[in-house]
């Protein structure tokens, strides 16, 4: 019995690989559908912003993230695009990290056609800038002295979907979904300096940080990782990646502690044989 | 010689430092200008020190190639994985798109640097469930409080794991959320500004040895 | 080639890059390293052009070309670091090295005292000065976290020995700080998964039909090239033994 409990215990490790393996491909291929029941209250209020904003008003979303973060964030900005077009909203899209540019592209290949909305029409890409700051600090007083041109080279104030757009005041709402810090500049230039409504979007490792923001109101709501963007996807009532996401975790993180319990339960029971 | 060998970097330390210092206090306009100009240059000569490393590559592997060391091929693709990169770049200008159609190094990002390094770091999560497994002994009381600290994170971070400690603990009357949340603001945040206050300390003590040239060891052998 | 081919081509390369490395895990071989020493090369080529269009190209060939010759400065402090090769020249990389450590060392001081001394001591010591209009269970909360942050100094005080009373502080600094790692364990675990999804995700989409089925057939050509391997293997070691 001893001898079988410890050759357990040191199991060849591809074992453990292959387990894991399966158990985070196969829902990939045939969506559990474990229920998610809790919505926590900062993606209750992100939701409520979007959900708030007059139909017909212009939206700013700030998509900033490269493929390292995108299985977290990917969904969050697909779920709020989704939805910001089924309530016939504008949206314009600016990005501030090289790495995005691709992201965007793909964004915008796919779901815009979902709904039958068009570029100039109904929403707008803006070309990748450097510069985020000198971008925020000049959206305040003139959209256009930034972002003249839109990506395809159009001349942005000819634009349908820009009608009646100037600078911040014309903006209710700023979706930031980002993997870097720069929700923090959004907050502070944006919403602090301007007064103008700040939502986020973050990856699980940096929710903790946006802690404070939230308690003090300058930011309005947070949707922190996949749980984040699996629980926007069922307020928005448009189940993605983030869902199914979500399930091949439940299983995964069942899995790492059962691991951990039973090695250390298989000790116990040797030590006391 | 000596001067211009050891005396002359030393003084730059100690210039850069203490200009560095002041001016991120002192308001005057010259100050805000010269911490601009200077975080500048950094980023000039910064970029030159990735060169270092990348001709300290090349070099490396070039030599391994030229004198048939073992493995010797593999050497090959490094180079082959830099051209990758480097060649679309050059013809697109270091853009990823162009009037919305995705470029040569757009695809390359995309297809070949990303399925590389986000696979690179995916593989790390094999790692940390095997090593959980057989690695992970509570063996102490601290290693026990750990432990209780990461499960009800790893548990209560996905709905199976939600129901889970509704269905043992809803006498309580608190979900594993609000558990979650109290740990994360609370004895979490004691642990992490106390190593934060701990590295700063150091760092600073570190940082007033480089400045005052105390801390020499970068300047290489004399 | 028209653009599906590109995608078609591009399914395959990442499908069978990220296969590749996964293939680590079961055994080392060949496939492994050849892709390990492409990410080497691919993430130097990245970085390599990203510093040439957002930093040499902008900031020191553009100035130079117009005759802003202030930049010469700068750019010479970076070449000096590549003298680091020659030896008998290698001293004039110290300037370069010195400029930056005296730059860094300098922003340092100032960033570490502001943002994570300064702040967090402030930000521990805040919540009293607003006692009156927080909840008793706040109260307690900013209590535990100040009493804990003041434990965990204790533990790391090295220079006074851990002994008496001391000791007893510190021991109560390392349950803190065990409670952090905890949570930073389980942060890392959730962050590390969805990394694993999302390239799980990825090789779902290359093996669709549209994609010629590109992970299935990798996997199935290296699971028989492990099976060839050992085959070969055994053999040798067989032909060996007689």
């Amino acid at each position: 019995m001893k001898e079988t409990l410890l050759k357990f215990l040191k199991i060849d490790r591809r074992w453990i690989f292959l387990a894991l393996a399966l158990i985070l491909f196969t829902p990939i291929i045939k969506p559990i559908g474990l229920p998610n029941k809790t919505i926590s209250k900062d993606v209750q209020n992100a939701f409520n912003y979007l959900d708030k904003v007059p139909a017909g008003s212009f939206v700013l979303f700030s998509l900033d993230y490269d493929p390292s973060t995108r299985p977290e964030l990917h969904p969050q900005a697909e779920a709020a695009l989704r939805y910001a077009f089924k309530k016939n909203l504008r949206v314009g899209i600016v990005t501030y990290i090289a790495g995005s540019t691709g992201l965007i592209q793909q964004i915008i290949e796919k779901v815009p056609a979902e709904t039958g909305k068009i570029n100039g029409t109904d929403y707008v890409v803006y070309p990748y800038m450097a510069n985020a700051l000198a971008a925020m600090t000049q959206m305040a007083s003139d959209f256009y002295g930034i972002y003249d041109k839109d990506i395809d080279g159009r001349d942005a104030r000819s634009l349908p979907v820009m009608k009646g757009v100037r600078n911040y005041k014309d903006i209710p709402l700023i979706l930031s979904i980002t993997g870097t810090s720069i929700l923090d500049y959004w907050v502070a230039y944006a919403g602090d300096k301007f007064n103008v409504p700040v939502v986020g979007g973050v990856t699980a490792i940096s929710q903790p940080g946006y802690g404070p923001y939230l308690q003090t109101g300058q930011l309005k709501g947070l949707i922190g990782g996949m749980k984040g963007a699996a629980e926007f996807e069922s307020l928005v009532k448009e189940p993605g990646k983030g869902t199914s996401g979500i399930d091949a975790l439940n299983l995964a993180h069942i899995m790492v502690l059962l691991l951990i319990l039973t090695s250390n339960i298989i000790l116990l029971v040797v030590r006391y044989l | 010689m000596k001067i211009i060998k050891n005396y002359l970097p030393l003084a730059m330390v100690m210039v850069m430092g203490v200009l560095m210092l002041a001016s991120y206090y002192v308001p005057h306009k010259y100050s805000v200008d010269y911490v601009e100009q200077m975080n500048k240059w950094e980023n000039i000569v910064f970029a030159f020190a990735f060169l270092l490393g990348l001709l300290s590559l090349f070099v490396s592997h070039y030599g391994k190639i030229r004198r048939r060391h073992d493995g010797w091929g593999y050497s090959i693709f490094v180079f082959v994985g830099f051209f990758i990169m480097v060649i679309p770049a050059l013809m697109s200008g270091g853009k990823q798109m162009i009037d919305g159609q995705v470029t040569g190094l757009g695809w390359s990002f995309r297809y070949v640097y990303n399925a590389l390094s986000a696979t690179m770091f995916a593989v790390l999560a094999f790692y940390i469930v095997s090593t959980a497994y057989r690695s992970f002994r509570i063996k102490s009381a601290q290693a026990f409080v750990l432990f209780l600290a990461a499960f009800i994170l790893i548990l209560g971070k996905v709905p199976l794991g939600q129901m889970a400690w509704d269905s043992v603990m809803h006498w309580t009357g608190y979900g594993i959320d609000s558990v979650i949340e109290w740990i994360m603001s609370v004895p979490a945040v004691a642990g992490k500004r106390g190593i934060m206050i701990g590295i700063a300390i150091g760092a600073i003590v570190t940082s007033l040895k480089i400045i005052f040239g105390i801390e020499r060891q970068y300047m290489g052998k004399d | 080639m028209t653009e599906t081919t590109w995608l078609i081509a591009g399914a395959w390369i990442s499908a069978g890059l990220t296969i590749f490395l996964f293939s680590f895990l079961y055994k080392d071989n060949p496939f492994f390293k050849i892709a390990e020493h492409l990410y080497l090369g691919a993430g130097m080529g990245w970085w390599f052009q990203v510093y040439l269009y957002n930093i040499w190209k902008p900031k020191v060939f553009e100035p130079l070309a117009g005759g802003d010759y202030f930049v010469l400065i700068p750019a010479l402090l970076g070449l000096s670091l590549v003298t680091q090769f020659i030896p008998k020249i290698s001293w004039i990389s110290r300037y370069g090295f010195t400029f930056m450590m005296g730059y860094g060392a300098g922003l340092e001081i100032p960033a570490r005292l502001s943002t994570d001394f300064m702040s967090q001591i402030a930000g521990t010591i805040k919540p009293f000065s607003l006692m009156a209009s927080m909840s008793g269970f706040d109260i307690l909360n900013a209590l535990i976290v100040a009493a804990g942050t003041i434990c965990v100094l204790f533990y790391f005080f090295f220079s006074v020995e851990h002994k008496g009373s001391v000791k007893k502080i510190s021991n109560i600094g390392i349950y803190f700080l065990m409670i952090y790692f905890g949570a930073a364990f389980g942060n890392t675990v959730m962050a590390r998964f969805s990394l694993l999804y999302g390239r799980f995700d990825d090789l779902y989409t290359s093996s669709a039909a549209s994609n010629f089925y590109a992970t299935q057939l990798i996997l199935v050509a290296m699971a028989a090239y492990f099976l060839i391997h050992s085959f070969l293997g055994k053999k040798d070691q067989v032909e060996e033994a007689h």
